[in-house]
């Protein structure tokens, strides 16, 4: 079983959807921030009506680091009655982010982005501009990073171990009853040490 | 509130003169899963409801990104725990293309996948009808429900071994063929569900006191449904006939022969109807899948590379025993890319978006859960309606937990 602690970090400046065509139904595009949201809008008035995900991937060692990934999907209109979708279309835009960069939110053009958006917020630490009600989504409102970063630890942040309670100390003493026994004679010895010194 | 309920923020406890701030749930027996909403009422009638969620987050992501390919779909199985086979064939699909081996899939193994996503479907539309009907008072339905799905887990349990997660379907086809045994019992359950399926109408279809509790309740425009990204039955139900399977179709759904049911109404008793028309269409690919079962052929793909050798060839080959070894103990990599996949799981359009940096392991698997997107549209739909009502909506929207939170 190999350990999963650690998996390895891969090389400086990767970027995967580079380096081949693509190989899926989507049209690609990769985008400025400052260019993004009048694309969006450009896209949704040409009737890319779902925003269908939303999400970000962290690539470390790369310049900009984050890319925010916009998937719409465009519907052929419905004709009365009967539904049809004949041939729907698909895009996909990149967004190359620097770290503390902020982008603008497009809860405004598409709804569903809400839940979507805040939870780049939360697992990723982008910010949106204008995003009605950005806080924490999957993590709890306290908590602290950003989980889905590469240099965030797989097993979570190293904490200080709480120190083991002395033996004396345990609940029952703590608590009222009175010690007997070995608590008893502990407690005494735990007594006798700090007078000697 | 419970004390193990996540502090409100001051947005959301922010009220107008009349009215009154409700925590429903977390744990409450008809949000189906670990799901908060905050609801601002005034009397019974809901003004505002703010669904919290985040109560299940596992990580599922975060550790996929540190198992192997073949590993990281155990995992990722977990995240629709009503519907697993979905996750996994939407995973392999999205593998087996940054692998280039798409083609090479046997047929074999490409009519067991279809077969297993359709009974999958059907095990996953009893336990959403089940409780949906509690959710309503209508106890009985739960019944003979889960006796209906009872004989599909039997089925995932005969091909992969454990009832609930089978971890059948791999990259590169699937683990093993059918067992001795399983098509008799597969054509024990195609004779047995029209019967069930009757009587699952029967005492619901008409009944006027479902009838009263769903029409009308929940109405989705086909706009509003489209601006909350909602798919699957919900979006078919208000009028659109958008389906993956048809649209985008995979693993050899084109070669199927199917409805896409669809109603205009956009109401909960539309998605209800939706979704028993959606079962019996199941039924009828899993027939057309049956008849192609006949004839034997290899399950996995060819390719030592990426499947295990077979097991009585280890002992006498040595090329078998180090793939064997390497694949076990390092895993195959995967050619640096990115790439889209959806599936059309039970609950609506499925992603995986996944990134590979041409190492063993996945660099990015970023789902596209078809459960948040459809379960965001209650902001938008519960606003003006009876809090009893929210009850309907949130079983008509079936929100599977393990895939909101991940």
């Amino acid at each position: 079983m190999p350990s999963t602690q650690n998996p390895p970090i891969a090389g400086a400046a990767i970027d995967p959807p580079s380096l081949r065509p693509p190989i899926d139904d989507a049209a690609i595009e990769r985008i400025e921030p400052s260019r993004l949201r009048e694309r969006l809008e450009a896209l949704q008035r040409d009737g890319y009506a779902v925003l269908l995900d939303l999400g970000a991937v962290d690539y470390l060692r790369r310049t900009p680091r984050f890319d925010v990934v916009y998937h719409l999907l465009k519907l052929a209109p419905r004709r009365a009655g009967v539904a049809d979708v004949a041939t729907p279309a698909r895009v996909r835009l990149l967004c190359g982010v620097e770290l503390n960069q902020h982008l603008h939110t497009v809860t405004d053009l598409w709804k569903s982005a809400d839940w979507a958006e805040r939870e780049v917020y939360d697992l990723f630490g982008i910010v949106f501009d204008g995003h009605p009600d950005l806080r924490r989504i999957q993590m709890p409102r306290d908590w602290e990073g950003h989980p889905l970063r590469k240099d965030y630890p797989m097993r979570g942040p190293a904490r200080e171990r709480a120190p083991r309670p002395a033996f004396a100390n345990k609940s029952n003493v703590v608590s009222g009853t009175p010690p007997t026994g070995r608590t008893l004679e502990a407690l005494q010895e735990q007594v006798k040490r700090a007078r000697e010194s | 509130m419970s004390v193990y309920a996540k502090p409100l923020s001051p947005e959301v406890v922010s009220q107008g003169d009349n009215t009154m701030v409700l925590s429903m749930g977390p744990q409450h027996p008809s949000t189906h899963g670990v799901l908060q909403i905050v609801l601002e009422i005034d009397s019974e009638n809901v003004v505002k409801a703010d669904p919290e969620i985040g109560y299940l987050h596992t990580g599922i992501e975060k550790t996929a990104e540190g198992l192997f390919w073949t590993q990281a779909q155990t995992v990722i199985e977990r995240m629709d725990y009503l519907a697993p086979s979905s996750n996994a064939l939407c995973y392999s699909l999205a593998v087996e293309k940054l692998l280039g081996i798409t083609n090479r899939i046997p047929a074999r193994a490409q009519t067991i996948r279809v077969m297993d996503m359709e009974l999958t479907r059907i095990a996953s539309h009893c336990v959403w009808l089940g409780t949906h009907g509690i959710d309503l008072g209508a106890i009985s339905v739960f019944f003979y429900c889960f006796d209906l799905r009872e004989n599909i887990l039997d089925l995932q349990e005969a091909n992969g071994g454990a009832r609930m997660h089978p971890n059948y379907m791999r990259v590169g086809g699937c683990n093993g063929d059918l067992p001795q045994g399983y098509l008799a019992k597969l054509d024990a359950l195609i004779e047995k569900f029209p019967g069930r399926m009757r009587e699952l109408r029967g005492l619901l279809q008409a009944n006027p006191i479902f009838q009263d509790r769903t029409i009308d309740v929940g109405v989705l425009t086909p706009e509003e449904a489209l601006q909350w990204s909602v798919t699957g039955p919900s979006l078919r139900a208000s009028g659109i006939a958008y389906d993956v399977r048809k649209a985008y179709p995979y693993t050899g759904y084109d070669t199927y022969e199917f409805d896409v049911p669809t109603r205009a109404e956009g109401d909960a008793y539309a998605r209800f109807l939706v979704r028993l028309d959606e079962m019996e269409q199941s039924m009828r690919i899993v027939k057309q899948a049956r008849k192609r079962l006949e004839t034997p052929g290899p399950v996995m793909i060819d390719d030592p590379k990426v499947a295990l050798p077979p097991k009585e060839t280890i002992a006498l080959s040595m090329e078998a025993l180090i793939h064997h070894f390497k694949l076990i103990s390092e895993g195959f990599r995967v050619p640096p890319g990115d790439v889209y996949q959806c599936v059309e799981s039970p609950r609506g359009e499925l992603g995986y978006y996944i990134v590979s940096d041409g190492e063993n392991r996945p660099y990015r698997v970023r789902t596209r859960p078809p459960s948040l997107y459809n379960l965001q549209a209650l902001k938008g739909i519960a606003p003006g309606n009876l809090i009893a009502d929210l009850v309907v909506m949130i079983g008509s929207l079936d929100p599977v937990f393990g895939e909101v939170d991940r």
